[in-house]
């Protein structure tokens, strides 16, 4: 093509380099542009490369996150390292049963990411999900003011939260923290021990 | 035309004082009588401490860097005393009536909902046909689509009063749900329970 018709091409490129030094946006103010997070969906655009014949099939993930929430991003960290490790519909049904204003808007993430899994991110099975990564991040924060004792002047936070959650297909880990709990007969002998450790005081 | 001339009047007065009070003000001693003015004296605008510890708030500041220790034990809690994080709960089963999950001990919430629903359609129908002012005095029989009623003897029907449902009777709502607790004991031989849906 190149040898054919080169001064096309040069056109062609001359064109390109034009377009990629024109601004198509608007001008955009400062105050006026969204602070919104936006690195962690991009995590859902990237394309891997295909995989070889030997290598384990990389299990399928969506991103998904939820942001400006009325709610303060340390509390709601509670909520999303509960859900931490555990499947789709195990994490709905504990989040139905804790007592946390965070827990409905972490359900309700998490039912989002699942139905934009199976729609847009080839999931076959929507309970086949587990959750990756679960965790909080810090939104706007409104700054108001309170009285105290003696005139003196306090301020009044009214905190945000973004809320992040990373589902992946297939089955969860055994112990997502690695807690190792000991098995009942690790327990028992421990247990032995700290009975037959006792002594009475300054005897032999 | 009044407030214009106590305006210039007032102007005039001012130009006098000010003239005086640049001219000094003849001694004391010549004149027929005055205002013996009382030497307030000056409050001494010393620096104390007071001033600037104050009540001991405005100046606080850490005094040491926390411990990691101790911001676990804020943020974790104590396994021995409150452990803050959550913890799945073990005790949540599932309803048999409808399938939702709900705690072990507890009501299943679906199931009440469902019941809850119900029960304001029969209290709004009661209010729309019998009204709330008056004191509740007689039993309220509800009677769904297709539904007769019972046969009983004319003292049965002295204080009750019908209300009609303009709806089917639902499947988990049986006629034995609305048995009185307070019934007596019967000498029947019966050993079936009569009258049920």
């Amino acid at each position: 093509m190149n040898r054919i018709c080169p001064n096309f091409c040069k056109v062609e490129l001359f064109f390109s380099l034009l377009k990629s030094n024109l601004h198509t946006t608007g001008p955009q103010q400062a105050w006026a542009k969204s602070d919104l997070p936006k690195t962690f969906l991009t995590f859902n655009k990237k394309i891997y490369p295909p995989q070889e014949i030997g290598e384990e099939p990389r299990p399928a993930f969506v991103c998904h996150q939820k942001t400006n929430i009325k709610y303060s991003p340390e509390k709601l960290w509670y909520v999303a390292s509960l859900v931490r490790g555990m499947t789709v519909d195990e994490a709905v049904k504990q989040l139905s049963f804790v007592n946390k204003k965070g827990a409905v808007f972490v359900k309700e993430a998490i039912l989002e990411a699942q139905k934009l899994a199976v729609t847009e991110h080839n999931v076959e099975f929507k309970s086949n999900l587990w959750i990756a990564e679960s965790f909080s991040g810090k939104g706007m924060v409104i700054k108001g003011i309170r009285r105290h004792a003696r005139g003196r002047i306090g301020e009044v936070r009214y905190q945000y939260s973004h809320y992040f959650v990373r589902l992946e297909e297939g089955k969860p880990p055994e112990d997502y923290y690695k807690r190792n709990p000991l098995t009942p007969q690790q327990q028992l002998d421990k247990w032995l021990e700290s009975m037959r450790k006792r002594k009475i005081t300054n005897s032999y | 035309m009044i407030p214009r001339l106590t305006y210039v009047i007032n102007i005039l007065k001012n130009l006098e004082r000010n003239i005086i009070q640049s001219f000094g003000y003849p001694p004391k001693e010549l004149a027929l009588a005055y205002a013996h003015q009382k030497q307030v004296p000056r409050q001494s605008t010393k620096f104390t401490l007071k001033d600037l510890v104050g009540d001991g708030i405005l100046l606080a500041v850490p005094k040491f860097r926390r411990t990691v220790e101790k911001r676990w034990k804020r943020k974790f809690g104590s396994p021995d005393y409150v452990w803050k994080m959550l913890v799945p709960k073990t005790n949540i089963a599932i309803c048999n009536e409808c399938g939702h999950h709900h705690e072990r001990g507890r009501l299943c919430g679906n199931c009440y909902k469902r019941i809850e629903t119900e029960t304001k359609e029969i209290q709004a129908k009661i209010e729309e046909k019998l009204g709330n002012n008056k004191p509740i005095e007689n039993d309220v029989i509800v009677l769904y689509d297709g539904e007769k009623l019972p046969d009983e003897t004319k003292e049965f029907w002295q204080g009750k009063r019908i209300v009609e449902m303009k709806k089917e009777r639902p499947q988990w709502f049986s006629k034995n749900l609305l048995q009185k607790t307070t019934q007596q004991p019967s000498d029947s031989k019966d050993v079936k329970p009569t009258d049920l849906a």
